[in-house]
């Protein structure tokens, strides 16, 4: 490494935590939390405390995926790719020469906000590195015969393989299913896209996200509605992708079950994220099935519940939810500490009364003004805190900054720093999958291009030094 | 029989492998498998469904009589499915219970009466994996948690699900799914940045997201968990999925952004940080000028992606704005915010005179990838969904025909599938307390008297 990149990486401190991590005698203090609080909590973290991961078995450690996902810039192969690799998979990336065009995205196209390489110099963005934990990174030119031949090689070598090329191309190739079976009849084979690879809204080759929330209803059912001053929206994130990783991840279990226990043999899965979506939809189709109805935008309100909205406060958005009885009378007696009569305006309204009444259009706009009215006094954390001294469910819209400075998060290790090997400091977030036995585990996030190439290729093929530099001089790898 | 398949094209051959009509000819995946849900709204029954649809026995365990909260939250307090349960024939319940409960067996148990934990015993002893979603420690101290199912049943792998986990500071926060939203981060950047088409509110998930989301992972880690114990270890295991960090989990380049540069990833609207391109337009015209449904009078809104110079550049010429072609002819030149600021207002000044399916052929044409967001009816009425099985009426053994989401994906040899889409509070009892407790009918009723089940 040159001087002037040492320099830089010393020079490049993760900017977190801005506050020490809370200490276990800070957060189970006696004069803040009961004894048997204390003991139980102290019992689960004893199980579960990601500090003790390391240590513990993986639950997917014997099995090998491919992923075959960079062709384009769809990312969700690399959401579910993650979710096995979390789970001790041992997921091999296949880019092409080069890299992914994945790792070349950054927000506004601003290179000031990617991540360089300490070694070779190359920038890498955010996203790709914190999806791609724990995978390793190997390159191969799939659009020639002679690097699919090399992946047929590999796939005698792998349990799973997910792709997501436009429909039909791998078949095309001779790399589809129906191939690769015959190579490798135990493989499970899972194909990720937006709408689906048969069908009158087949993909079109290049589509992205946001095109499968457009044509589920879901994007046109999210944001304000239009006589509030709002139009349909996306998420901010790529919450289809993301929905198509998770169900990857399961399908890619359940098919390993299946095999494992039972045939001995994989199968084709499909997993695309509109119908993800569709799936997920709540109670839009049951209701279009009763009586017709499409589900309208509602912004930050629930058309079935009230309250479990947004709504502005002092110094920005606060979430309520307390539905029914229990909850909803604390809510207003929380409110009537400041301002009684605003308590009382809800309690003698006659159409607040039953828990059903009072999610009606009009009900909803009486309640959700007199919330707002007492909010409007208070920031987030003064409502919240007013809040949980009723019990009730609330917290304030936090922004990334609020998130990763949550004491919550920082003592659970949710929001943590890793220091990679080739980018320096990275802040991510862990892993969902907290597990007594086999906990999921983040061990390294995204590795240079071809960081693997070496490794992988002697390993599993059987590749010489002389090989390789030829597949490089050629531009195969 | 693969032979024939071997020859049919690509598209043919998805169709035959994932047909809607044939699934019941095929063999479940998780046949044998039983699986107990002690949850409540969302996060924790939709984690049973999706294991449901894949051929295991979900026996849901609700409080007796009224069953859960979500039975009772209907839109507008308007569709119902009716009954509820036997005991209250004149209250339905919601179409939002629908698609968290497919495929279970309902029965009843109130875990706080000291007779109900040896029943609640039996059933752990003869379960493979239980998920719960209560407030953590909750079933601890009804000395039903994970100490106690363990000794029991050394192999049952336990999953609990909630909002903020078991251990820590904020331990003893409730959550619901909007607070997972807003709590963990995606909720501040989506929505309208300030000045543009509102006044920039930050915007919630149509959809309970982050319950259905994240019950998806405490689902896959509970699949996880029963292949490591049936073929590695034959032990039992216990997993924690707080929902809250889910919602961070999927802030992509958000965290590493702050953590090294200190900059706060905000919104964005309907545009792409990132690629451009690949973003909803607003058309002029509504499709329904004459609708009494107001969001369907509207302007119509397309999805339109033309991210790659080629594309960028034929779209350009299409809205007859070469210029902006030439002036933004890379990626790096257009992804800039001033040069979005610039591209999509050109592309919506384009589509003024249009309604989105006017749009969709237009763009189409031209070879420009595009999709038309449809609303809710629209979709309910898409061809491709309801050839595909995504979505459909069912004719449904409780509540006649109803229309209903349906699979989660496709498996070509054992694929998901509906064999109903929920039942009314403690349909089961009968079944599964004599089946698989091996209680007596006269037991069950003096049990369903008393309200312990």
């Amino acid at each position: 490494m040159s001087d002037d990149l040492k320099k830089e990486v010393q020079e490049a401190p993760l900017l977190w935590p801005l506050n020490p991590i809370p200490t276990f005698e800070e957060v189970y203090d006696p004069k803040i939390c009961t004894e048997a609080s204390r003991e139980i909590s102290t019992v689960f973290e004893g199980w579960l405390h990601p500090k003790h991961e390391m240590a513990k078995p993986e639950a997917l450690g014997k099995i090998r995926v491919l992923e075959c996902g960079h062709g384009g810039l769809q990312c969700n192969t690399m959401q579910g790719g993650g979710y096995l690799a979390e789970l001790g998979a041992n997921v091999i990336m296949v880019e092409p020469p080069g890299g992914s065009p994945i790792r070349k995205l950054t927000a506004f196209g601003r290179k000031r906000y990617m991540f360089k390489d300490n070694i070779n110099g190359d920038l890498c963005g955010g996203t790709f590195l914190h999806e791609c934990r724990n995978k390793q990174s190997i390159t191969l030119d799939l659009t020639s015969a002679e690097g699919r031949e090399i992946l047929k090689k590999l796939v005698v070598h792998a349990d799973v393989l997910i792709e997501n090329y436009a429909p039909g191309q791998f078949d095309a190739w001779g790399i589809g299913y129906r191939q690769l079976s015959k190579i490798n009849p135990r493989l499970i084979y899972v194909w990720n896209g937006q709408k689906g690879q048969w069908g009158p809204l087949t993909d079109q080759p290049g589509e992205l996200y946001p095109s499968s929330p457009c044509s589920s209803g879901w994007c046109h059912a999210t944001g304000l509605p239009k006589s509030f001053g709002g139009t349909p929206l996306r998420a901010g994130e790529r919450a289809d992708d993301i929905l198509c990783g998770n169900l990857t991840a399961h399908a890619t279990c359940a098919a390993l079950i299946y095999r494992d226990n039972v045939s001995g043999k994989g199968q084709f899965v499909e997993v695309t994220s509109a119908e993800a979506h569709l799936r997920i939809h709540d109670y839009a189709w049951g209701w279009y099935g009763v009586d017709g109805s499409s589900k309208p935008r509602y912004g930050n309100w629930d058309l079935a519940i009230n309250i479990y909205s947004v709504n502005p406060c002092k110094d920005g958005y606060m979430m309520v939810g307390g539905g029914h009885d229990r909850l909803w009378y604390r809510i207003w007696k929380t409110v009537g500490k400041d301002r009684p009569e605003l308590e009382d305006m809800i309690l003698d309204e006659p159409t607040l009364r039953v828990v059903i009444d009072r999610v009606g259009h009009d009900q909803q706009v009486k309640t959700l003004v007199c919330l707002t009215d007492w909010m409007k006094d208070w920031t987030r954390e003064e409502c919240r805190a007013k809040l949980l001294e009723e019990e009730v469910a609330a917290g304030g819209v936090s922004f990334l900054d609020e998130v990763a400075e949550e004491p919550h998060y920082k003592y659970r290790g949710m929001v943590r720093g890793l220091d990679t090997a080739h980018y320096g400091k990275v802040l991510f977030c862990g892993s969902v999958f907290y597990g007594h036995r086999t906990p999921g585990r983040v061990k390294d996030l995204g590795r240079p291009v071809g960081f693997d190439n070496s490794d992988v290729y002697r390993k599993l093929l059987g590749f010489d030094t002389d090989k390789l530099n030829e597949l490089y001089t050629k531009g195969l790898i | 029989m693969t032979e024939h398949l071997d020859k049919l094209p690509f598209e043919e051959y998805c169709k035959t492998v994932f047909n809607k009509d044939t699934l019941a000819e095929k063999p479940e995946c998780l046949k044998g498998y039983r699986v107990l849900s002690c949850t409540q709204y969302i996060l924790g029954p939709c984690a049973a469904a999706y294991l449901g649809e894949l051929g295991a026995e979900v026996i849901k365990i609700e409080v007796p009589r009224l069953g859960e909260p979500m039975r009772h939250c209907s839109p507008y307090n308007e569709p119902w499915f009716y009954p509820v349960s036997r005991w209250n024939p004149g209250r339905g319940t919601s179409p939002a219970f629908q698609g968290a409960n497919h495929n279970e067996y309902f029965v009843t148990l109130d875990y706080r009466k000291p007779e109900a934990k040896e029943i609640f015993y039996g059933l752990v002893q003869k379960t493979d994996a239980m998920v719960w979603n209560y407030r953590p420690g909750t079933f601890d101290r009804w000395k039903i948690g994970y100490g106690a199912c363990k000794e029991v049943n050394p192999r049952i792998v336990l999953a609990w699900c909630g909002g903020f986990g078991g251990f820590g500071p904020g331990r003893n926060w409730a959550s619901y799914d909007i607070l997972g939203q807003a709590k963990g981060g995606v909720f501040s950047f989506t929505g309208h940045r300030a000045g543009r088409a509102s006044a920039g509110f930050p915007s919630k998930h149509t959809t309970w997201i982050m319950d259905y989301s994240i019950g998806m992972l405490v689902s896959t880690a509970m699949l996880a968990g029963l292949y490591w114990r049936d073929t590695v270890s034959n032990l039992g295991n216990y997993f924690e999925c707080s929902q809250v960090q889910g919602s961070t989990r999927y802030t992509e380049y958000g965290l590493p952004l702050w953590g090294r540069m200190g900059i706060v990833r905000m919104r964005w609207g309907n545009w792409d940080t990132e690629i451009c391109v690949n973003g909803i337009c607003k058309c002029g015209l509504s499709s329904y000028p004459h609708s009494d449904h107001p969001a369907e009078q509207e302007e119509g809104y397309i999805c339109v992606q033309a991210y790659t110079d080629e594309d960028f550049a034929k779209l350009m010429n299409l809205i007859g704005r070469p210029d902006l072609g030439k002036k933004f002819a890379t990626h790096d030149d257009r992804v800039e915010a001033k040069a979005q600021e610039e591209i999509y207002p050109a592309i919506e000044e384009f589509l003024k005179d249009k309604t989105k399916e006017e749009a969709n052929r237009v763009f189409s044409g031209a070879g420009i990838i595009s999709q038309p967001l449809l609303t809710c009816r629209e979709a309910a009425n898409t061809e491709h969904w309801l050839e595909r099985g995504a979505l459909g009426w069912y004719d449904d053994p409780y509540y006649g025909d109803v229309f209903t989401q349906k699979v989660i994906y496709k498996m070509s040899e054992t694929p998901p599938r509906l064999k109903h889409v929920h039942r009314p509070v403690g349909c089961d009892n009968e079944e599964i307390y004599q089946r698989v407790c091996g209680l007596s009918s006269e037991q069950i009723r003096e049990l369903e008297a008393k309200e312990i089940i």
